[in-house]
């Protein structure tokens, strides 16, 4: 992931210089081992040659600092962004969760990617965000690349959004997808980790937390739930077989993970018609929003992937740069 | 539940207190919050006001003072020599960081609302510890927290500081969850909290009781139980009428009503957490615990009540501002509450005629001789206002009751009643909530007309 930010920030820079009057400078880079930290701006392409041949950034010979974490960096630094890209976890959505929140504390703006302390404590989060008056942002949560909240937020303009349903795990309608084709599902899940879209621990998409969590994103950005992944009834796939898809596709039916807000919320298979513009194939996500007046629009695209999620993080830094010329004027 | 200052007076309160808590932690999962030992606070309060003046003897003494007063309730609550000591040992320490704190503002002759909120602090803590020891003697497996240990996140409003209450739903989840998942009782400090880094604030009003609704709210708790020193929210003041009598039940609305017109010891931003999550609050006495007490909750049975309770509010004053110009021309309410909001004087009441000639409005009586200094300044002269009266020898009649909404001939009951008895009615308002109808009597009138309508009603 952090491979990818920094590969589209380097190929955009010019860009991003000309038409957004943005100039990133990166002042510190964290890995597991450690730290590279420069506040003079780091070279990136030097930084990913690093990462790449010896491991960590933290191995760089003149701005490597083994051993240095996150917290540490904060203390030490005077950085304006802090982008949190680092693994789900949604046990207790640490460390990331201890990151934002240090980092709102100390006036911080804040872009993650990381869905375990929004579906934990999203509510509470925007609330220190909003007393801080900083920025937070997480668009590369859902749907990776997808701009599915700004959309939403178009779509609720002037109207009102009265139900979410999406597909929002690539991984679990890969699985899907293929058992339309005829493969059983333990087929379909070697051949989906196979091909890199499930890790070697499928357990959190197929057991619907990964859909769960970007619901309860959805539910509060979108719907303005205040609500945590505890409020939400989870079923995921493990119990659907291949004869359950074979007797919906005879009356041209099928099924699809889906993760729904309304008045409940709820994420399970859910049986559709195939011609339902949620019913997409392999690795697709798609995000419908019905509204009271102007009827039921769908975003549909290919959801994660590195290049996907970092151009969501390079949307998010483009509106704090934004929030930053509001302020200074 | 809450023990208020009353309750943990002394060392034999504390200990009343402990016993309590003990009969009920058997079969419930209870959170205790504390107040401060009564007068503790006030205690402090003046002991910053006389460090900042540099009044070296005086703080020494009041220092000593408290210092003994808690250590003989540690010595009356507390049997257990061990526990005593232990218990000894940590107030000791507390008291330490106390004179420290305080020597710091005597030196350098300068509080502010941040180190005020840090050396008040020290009445909820001290009063906690020695709870602790009493219910740990009692074989209750229990831990104390400071307000902020306990997960109550506010703002940096020190003096009265705004709970974040989504971060604090948050923390207070892990912290007091986790202990109560573990079969401890928690005993958190009321009052207390701090800021998001750390920084000791207080919630100011509501106090204690404010922190026992926010610990409830965030928590999903069945119910929030308020001890003090009364038995619950009764009908009349029984100073005035002797047969006044404690109501079961009220309505939220009806006990914020209630608490505005001074009802004792009840703060309306204390009920805010508990009436936003629909938790029932109790109000009980810890000098008489088998007494039901007073239930405050959404769902109030239905009752044939129309009038719940008759106040009196005593120190009040009426100002009524005069002008026949004053018809047809707007702006002159606004620039009467605009004269008062500059002057920080809070209006409890106003009401103006339809033909617009005259307002008037009661305020605080100690507010009178401001008041009607800034508003002579600004309205007398003016072509608009001829002439400003005011009579500070009112009381302010409020008579509280949810269903007399939609209930017709209300009014007309409550003032026939007060008629009858030849008291002049000289102000009335009525909300459009119609929770409540206010009136202002004179002064000598007002016992007599609190009595009429605990009469007529049958309260």
């Amino acid at each position: 992931m952090g491979v990818s930010l920094a590969e589209i920030l380097i190929e955009r820079s010019e860009e991003l210089r000309r038409e957004e009057g943005l100039n990133i400078r990166i002042v510190g880079i964290v890995d597991s081992s450690g730290a590279a930290v420069n506040d003079k701006g780091l070279d990136l392409e030097e930084m990913i040659r690093t990462k790449k041949k010896l491991g960590s950034v933290s191995c760089h010979n003149e701005y490597g600092r083994h051993g240095l974490n996150v917290l540490d960096l904060l203390d030490e630094l005077d950085v304006d962004v802090l982008v949190d890209a680092t693994p789900t976890n949604l046990k207790d959505g640490e460390p990331s969760f201890t990151y934002i929140k240090k980092a709102l504390t100390y006036r911080i703006h804040v872009v993650t990617v990381n869905k375990g302390p929004l579906a934990l404590a999203l509510p509470a989060l925007r609330e220190l965000a909003k007393h801080k008056d900083v920025v937070f942002r997480f668009s590369g949560s859902v749907g990776g690349g997808l701009p599915v909240i700004e959309f939403a937020r178009q779509c609720a303009r002037g109207d009102k959004i009265v139900k979410v349903e999406g597909v929002l795990n690539g991984t679990t309608n890969y699985i899907i997808s293929r058992m339309e084709d005829g493969l059983d599902f333990k087929t379909a899940l070697t051949e989906a980790q196979e091909k890199g879209y499930a890790e070697r621990d499928p357990s959190l998409d197929i057991m619907g937390f990964d859909t769960a969590a970007k619901l309860v994103i959805l539910a509060n950005e979108v719907v303005g739930r205040k609500v945590t992944i505890n409020d939400i009834s989870i079923k995921g796939i493990e119990d659907l077989e291949k004869e359950d898809i074979d007797e919906a596709s005879r009356s041209g039916e099928t099924y699809r993970l889906i993760g729904r807000v309304d008045g409940e919320l709820e994420v399970k298979p859910t049986r559709i018609k195939r011609e339902d513009p949620l019913a997409v194939r392999y690795s697709m996500n798609a995000v419908s929003f019905t509204t009271l007046n102007s009827g039921r629009h769908v975003i549909l695209g290919r959801g994660a992937g590195g290049r996907e999620t970092a151009t969501a993080i390079l949307r998010d830094l483009i509106e704090i740069k934004k929030k930053l010329v509001e302020v200074r004027i | 539940m809450k023990f208020g200052g009353t309750s943990l007076g002394d060392g034999q309160r504390i200990n009343n207190a402990a016993r309590i808590v003990k009969e009920y932690v058997e079969n419930n999962e209870v959170i205790v919050v504390c107040s401060a030992m009564a007068g503790v606070t006030d205690t402090l309060f003046a002991l910053v006001d006389r460090a900042s003046r540099g009044r070296v003897r005086d703080v020494e003494i009041t220092l000593n003072n408290l210092s003994e007063k808690h250590f003989k309730a540690i010595d009356d609550a507390i049997k257990n020599e061990e526990i005593k000591k232990d218990v000894k040992s940590i107030v000791k320490e507390l008291i330490e960081d106390l004179r420290r704190a305080v020597l710091s503002i005597l030196y350098l002759r300068e509080a502010t609302p941040r180190s005020r909120d840090y050396v008040v602090s020290f009445g909820e803590r001290l009063s906690t510890r020695i709870m602790w020891g009493a219910l740990t003697e009692l074989n209750v497996n229990c831990k104390y927290l400071d307000g902020g240990d306990a997960g109550i996140i506010t703002d940096s409003n020190f003096g009265e500081a705004n709970p974040l209450m989504e971060i604090t739903r948050l923390e207070v989840r892990r912290r007091i969850g986790s202990l109560l998942d573990r079969g401890i009782t928690p005993l958190v400090t009321g009052y207390i909290a701090v800021n998001e880094e750390g920084v000791i604030t207080t919630l100011g009003r509501g106090g204690s009781d404010y922190t026992a609704t926010i610990l409830g709210y965030c928590l999903d708790a069945d119910e929030v139980w308020l001890w003090s020193d009364v038995d619950g929210l009764m009908t009349a003041d029984p100073r005035i009428v002797k047969n006044a009598r404690v109501l079961s039940t009220v309505s939220f609305n009806e006990a914020i009503e209630m608490a505005i017109f001074g009802a004792k010891g009840l703060h309306p931003r204390a009920l805010e957490p508990a009436m936003k999550s629909n938790i029932n609050v109790r109000i009980k006495n810890t000098f008489n615990p088998p007494h039901p007490g007073t239930l405050i909750t959404s769902k109030p049975e239905k009752s044939d009540m129309i009038v719940k309770a008759v106040l009196l509010v005593k120190d009040v004053a009426m100002i009524s501002v005069r002008g026949a110009s004053m018809v047809g021309r707007p702006g002159t309410v606004a620039k009467i509450l605009e004269t008062l909001a500059k002057e920080n004087i809070n209006v409890m009441m106003i009401s103006q005629s339809v033909s617009e000639s005259s307002v008037s409005i009661v305020i605080k009586r100690e507010a009178l001789p401001r008041a009607l200094n800034r508003l002579e300044t600004a309205l007398l002269g003016t072509s608009l206002v001829e002439d400003i009266e005011s009579e500070d020898d009112v009381n302010v009649v409020a008579v509280i009751g949810e269903r007399m909404k939609g209930t017709p001939g209300v009014a007309s009951r409550v003032f026939g009643a007060v008629a009858k008895k030849g008291i002049n009615i000289r102000m009335i308002a009525q909300g459009s909530s119609e929770l409540n109808i206010s009136f202002v009597v004179k002064e000598e009138d007002g016992y007599e007309a609190v009595r009429a309508i605990h009469e007529e009603y049958g309260l």
